[in-house]
Parts: structure tokens; sequence; C-alpha cells
């Protein structure tokens, strides 16, 4: 999951010459193997790294206080959002739900590698959403479908049907 | 800028040492365990970061990453990886050991959930040949693991085995004022028992995490 993911992020970036990666422990954690030193161990570092490589660090944040919140929605995705069980998505959806209510991303205005991220970790979710939910967390599917119409994000995912259309009306639940 | 930080509870060691070792200028105001301040979040969660633009950091370790960075200095891959480790590996495992060591009484079992992150960390540690995880002087990364380490191995009752390296490093970050003083302030001087209605109030953690489905 995570090396398909990691691989999207590559082509994504404009990477032209893929990496070798491995997993270690149960988890699953992404190893990068590095000629030039040390191995890379951890979802959030290798893809750090990946956007430094492409010169992209924009995506990590213009500010500071941007990077910080980029920081912290990452670290979200791999220990709230990552192996967490059927009553925690609820809340989660929620959270997210909550949160995006004023957002067009993540990090606020612009789009970051937290949204990338986000949206490789919580799309077999949104995916199994009955239509009723997607209606409920309106916010989280909005910020979901402009992610996966982002140029260049999707790649290994397939595409999520969201009816813009409310088919719905509300109040009749 | 605004601080929310409240009593007994470990995550707020690490980012009072963080604003204490970086000297960031920031109110700082205790709260209790059930004050809501983060309105998207569903439970209670501190410590909080209220930053200049409005927007809460509500976890640590993107507080402490920040502070560091307002002093200029940046993540490094090396810095990125041990924090990534703590909130993954680390974390879920401290947690459950503290359940056991405080709430139960059983030592020996807290020390088997600890023996994996602590059997790395030695190894990690015995190949370095600086005085701190990353550098010379105390980093980011050194405050997040000694914090987060704080109340397991600052515990004359837990019984880790044999760690020289761990425990030469965290006798070396112990003894950083910023440090100590962010210890006092957090304990405030009731020693590790200030912990305990922290970790009552925390949900139960899993005693195994489960698998994704893929």
């Amino acid at each position: 999951m995570a090396l398909k993911e990691l691989s999207s992020l590559e082509k994504c970036l404009g990477l032209k010459k893929p990496n070798k990666y491995s997993t270690q422990g149960e988890r699953k954690v992404p190893v990068l193997q590095n000629n030039n030193g040390p191995a890379l161990v951890g979802l959030v570092t290798i893809a750090s790294h990946l956007v430094h490589e492409a010169k992209r660090t924009e995506l990590l944040g213009n500010s500071a206080e941007q990077r910080a919140v980029v920081q912290q929605w990452l670290e979200y995705r791999i220990t709230r959002l990552d192996n967490c069980s059927k009553e925690e998505v609820k809340v989660i959806l929620k959270e997210l739900n909550q949160y995006l209510e004023d957002k067009v991303y993540l990090a606020g205005n612009s789009f970051t590698l937290a949204d990338t991220l986000m949206y490789y970790g919580i799309h077999h979710i949104i995916m199994n959403l009955a239509v009723q939910e997607k209606e409920k967390f309106l916010n989280v599917t909005r910020w979901f479908d402009h992610i996966q119409h982002y140029p260049g994000v999707r790649h290994h995912l397939a595409p999520v049907v969201v009816l813009r259309n409310r088919v719905y009306p509300s109040g009749q639940h | 800028m605004k601080l929310f930080v409240s009593e007994g509870n470990p995550h707020c060691v690490k980012v009072l040492a963080g604003l204490e070792v970086t000297g960031v200028k920031c109110d700082v105001q205790l709260v209790s365990h059930e004050e809501r301040v983060v309105p998207f979040l569903n439970r209670p969660v501190l410590p909080v970061l209220l930053l200049p633009s409005g927007q809460h950091l509500f976890s640590p370790n993107a507080i402490c990453q920040y502070l560091f960075e307002v002093v200029g200095k940046e993540a490094s891959d090396d810095g990125n990886q041990l924090l990534e480790w703590e909130a993954t590996e680390l974390q879920p495992a401290v947690l459950q050991a503290l359940h056991m060591l405080m709430l139960q009484g059983k030592s020996g079992e807290a020390g088997t959930v600890l023996k994996g992150p602590l059997g790395w960390l030695e190894q990690y540690l015995s190949k370095r040949t600086t005085p701190f995880l990353t550098e010379e002087t105390v980093a980011v990364a050194d405050i997040v693991l000694w914090a987060a380490l704080y109340p397991i191995l600052s515990n004359s009752t837990f019984e880790a085995g044999e760690l020289p390296s761990v425990r030469g490093w965290f006798k070396r970050v112990s003894q950083v004022p910023a440090c100590e003083a962010a210890v006092q302030r957090v304990l405030q001087g009731k020693g590790l028992d200030a912990l305990k209605n922290f970790l009552q109030k925390q949900p139960a953690p899993h005693i195994q995490r489960r698998d994704s489905p893929s």
C-alpha cells in the first residue's frame, strides 16, 4: 500500500528515476535504500525527502506556520487514519469534516503534500461510503473530489464518483 | 501566540521543554484535561499551540518542530525519521506501558511492551558519534524522544534491562536546564504520581494494533 503511494508520489512530483523501496516490520513500514547514505524509514520521512529531491518544497508549506500545519496532518494520517478501527473511522470523518468546513486544502489556501497523502490514505474509506454518508460528510467529500481531480495526483487509485447534485433533498432521511 | 498545557500530561513536557530550549516568546496557559481547546477535534487534546494565523496545532511533535524552525533550525531527514518513529512506534508502546506500570502495577509486562522500541533506540545510539541523537547539541528529536520516555525511564520500578547508550543519552538530556524546568512545571512537584490523573482520563490503549485489511 505505502509503496504504491510512494511510486505514485514520485510520478506526481515528476521524478524520472524510480527509487527502490522495501518494507520492514509487521506494519510494513517503507524503507528507501539510499546509495549516498543510510536508508530512510517511514512514509512521511520518505515522502518529504522526495519533495526535496524534486525541488518542490512549496508542497511542504510556504511559511514556518504552514509547514507545521502540513506536518501535523501528515502525522494525523499515519497515527490516526492508518490501521484505525471501524468506529474510529466515523470519528476521523467527523473531525476532518468540521476542520474542512472553511478550507479548500488541509493547510489552508494552497495544495500540499498533506492533501496528497491524506487522499491516498482515505481513498478506500471514501470509496465505500454510501451516498447518504457522502452527503453527511459533505466537506470531506468536496475536498476529496477536489484532490482526486488535482493534476497528476490520482495515479494508482480508482476515481470515486461524487454526485455533485444532491440526490436526497435535505430533511428526507 | 498561545500555548495551552495541562498538569501531569507528558506531552506537555515536550512542548514546554521545546519552548524553553528555543527561547521562543509565547503565553502559556494552564487548563484542565477536559478543556476542548481545538473546536474541530472530537475529544479534548492537549497541548495545543494557537498560531498567530488563528490555526491550532494539536500535535506535540509538530509544535516542537515549529518552535525549532522559528529559531532557524529546520527539519532534517534524520530528525524527521526519529519523530515519525516516535509517533508511530514508540508512542503507542509508551502509552500501553504507562497504563501497566502506573495504573496496574505490572512493571514486568511494561518492560516487555517496550523491549522492541528501547532495543532499537539502544542500537541507534550505540552507532552515533554525537552526544545527542542528531547533533552535538540538543535538537528537536532529543526533546521529543526524551519527553516521551521520561515517565518510563525516570521511574525506578521500571525494569528496562541493560541500556547503556539509552541511559547515557537520557541523562544528558535530563540535565539540560530547559528540560528540568519543563518537568517541574508539568509535574508540579508531585513526581510521577501527577501523571496518574492524566492517564486515567485517557482512553485505554489497544492491546494489539489492528492490521489494515489490505
